[in-house]
């Protein structure tokens, strides 16, 4: 027989899962929208740029957070806000990959807490190491 | 070459695409972008980070009606977040002209997966495997379009995991979901139906486009002014696609990915041959 215990419609792993996928977006979509705006407030234009200034690049995503949050090294609120609306973004799915890894712990699902486990290591080093 | 406004509009109907027919996106975008004068380096790098997006906002509707199985994208991603990692620190060192023929070639193993599937097909009958058996990853959905619940086994885990491993290179080098490669070797070797497929990948692309992204913003690909308006339209057009789809049939998808893949794969190799 089949068990589809996992699969059942608004599962607490799957609900939560969804509620971090979505405010994710929404408020990444939102920085980013109010990062354009911004960025025609500040530039008077909307046009795609390939300036230097325009890309993003750092030793890895953990140093690139900390300029972000701390640094300073950002000229313009609308560049900052269009870099902090792609950092949530990127923390979208490392969140949820986390939060399964905390959930199958708590569940005492071991399979699914190393198969998770080993994911988000694999996530956490290339975000580190590159 | 257009502005971030244009850009945005332009998306918007690719991200709805995108999620429909599971490529996620980005398959269209790159050669879109290319297209439209942007280097393809450029394309791959801001492709592969606006597909988070895209796939995270359609995911988000899949997961929660209980279409999308957690636990087989969790084991899957294993194979394509390290797989990711491997193709797009590839993309930094090789020559763009090969980057265009790769994408077409890519493109092309698409269409395994409408030659191979039944059309119509809504249930599985594989026997699952000592490790699918093992990680109880068999699941269950109720089919809209059927109006009757769709229970599943899987098989092959193993080898969907290599299948899978070589999905992930293909995104993380080519920036893009793979979401139909992933599809096929969902459908074909472990036997999901073909819903479960799709909205399984879409989940998977999050993480294989996490893993990729982190590698391009070490090499300084990735254009803010770009990224912006992608993510913000094709999330757009995604969530519209996350709710249409489980009330299309598999047909009407097949259809719509069979004419858009055509379509990429010859842009992509007038592209390569032009720049020779």
């Amino acid at each position: 027989m089949i068990s589809s215990h996992q699969n059942q419609k608004g599962s607490k792993l799957e609900v939560g899962i969804s509620y971090v996928l979505a405010s994710g977006v929404v408020a990444s979509l939102v920085l980013m929208g109010a990062g354009i705006l911004l960025f025609y407030w500040e530039f008077g234009n909307l046009a795609i740029s390939e300036k230097k200034g325009m890309f993003l690049q750092e030793k890895n995503f953990f140093y690139f957070l900390y300029d972000l949050l701390w640094g300073g090294n950002f000229h313009g609120k609308a560049l900052w806000t269009m870099t902090l609306g792609i950092v949530v973004l990127i923390l979208t799915p490392y969140a949820w990959v986390v939060m399964s890894v905390l959930y199958f712990l708590k569940e005492k699902d071991f399979k699914f807490f190393l198969v998770t486990l080993l994911v988000s290591l694999i996530l956490t080093l290339s975000l580190a190491t590159h | 070459m257009i502005d971030m406004v244009s850009l945005l509009l332009i998306t918007v109907p690719v991200g709805l695409v995108g999620a429909l027919t599971g490529l996620g996106g980005a398959s269209i975008l790159v050669p879109l972008l290319v297209f439209l004068g942007i280097p393809v380096k450029e394309a791959i790098a801001c492709g592969m980070a606006s597909i988070i997006a895209t796939c995270s906002g359609s995911a988000a509707s899949y997961v929660r009606e209980g279409i999308a199985n957690v636990r087989v994208a969790m084991f899957l991603g294993i194979f394509t977040t390290a797989g990711a990692i491997l193709g797009a620190t590839i993309t930094t060192k090789i020559s763009p002209l090969l980057l265009y023929f790769f994408f077409a070639a890519f493109l092309a193993t698409s269409f395994l997966r409408s030659k191979r599937t039944p059309p119509e097909s809504t249930t599985s009958s594989a026997w699952p495997d000592p490790v699918s058996r093992w990680l109880n990853l068999q699941g269950g959905y109720f089919d809209e379009a059927y109006q009757r619940r769709i229970d599943y086994r899987v098989n092959h885990a193993l080898l969907g995991g290599g299948g899978m491993f070589l999905a992930g290179l293909a995104a993380g080098m080519l920036g893009i979901g793979a979401g139909a490669f992933k599809v096929t070797v969902q459908e074909n070797i472990l036997k999901l139906p073909p819903k479960v497929s799709s909205t399984t990948s879409n989940f998977i692309i999050g993480m294989t486009a996490l893993a990729g992204t982190s590698v391009y913003l070490y090499s300084g690909l990735l254009n803010l002014t770009l990224m912006g308006p992608m993510a913000v339209g094709t999330t757009i057009g995604a969530f519209f696609g996350g709710r249409m789809l489980n009330k299309l049939r598999n047909r009407t998808l097949r259809a719509l990915f069979f004419l858009i893949v055509s379509f990429l794969i010859v842009q992509m190799i007038y592209k390569g041959v032009s720049s020779l």
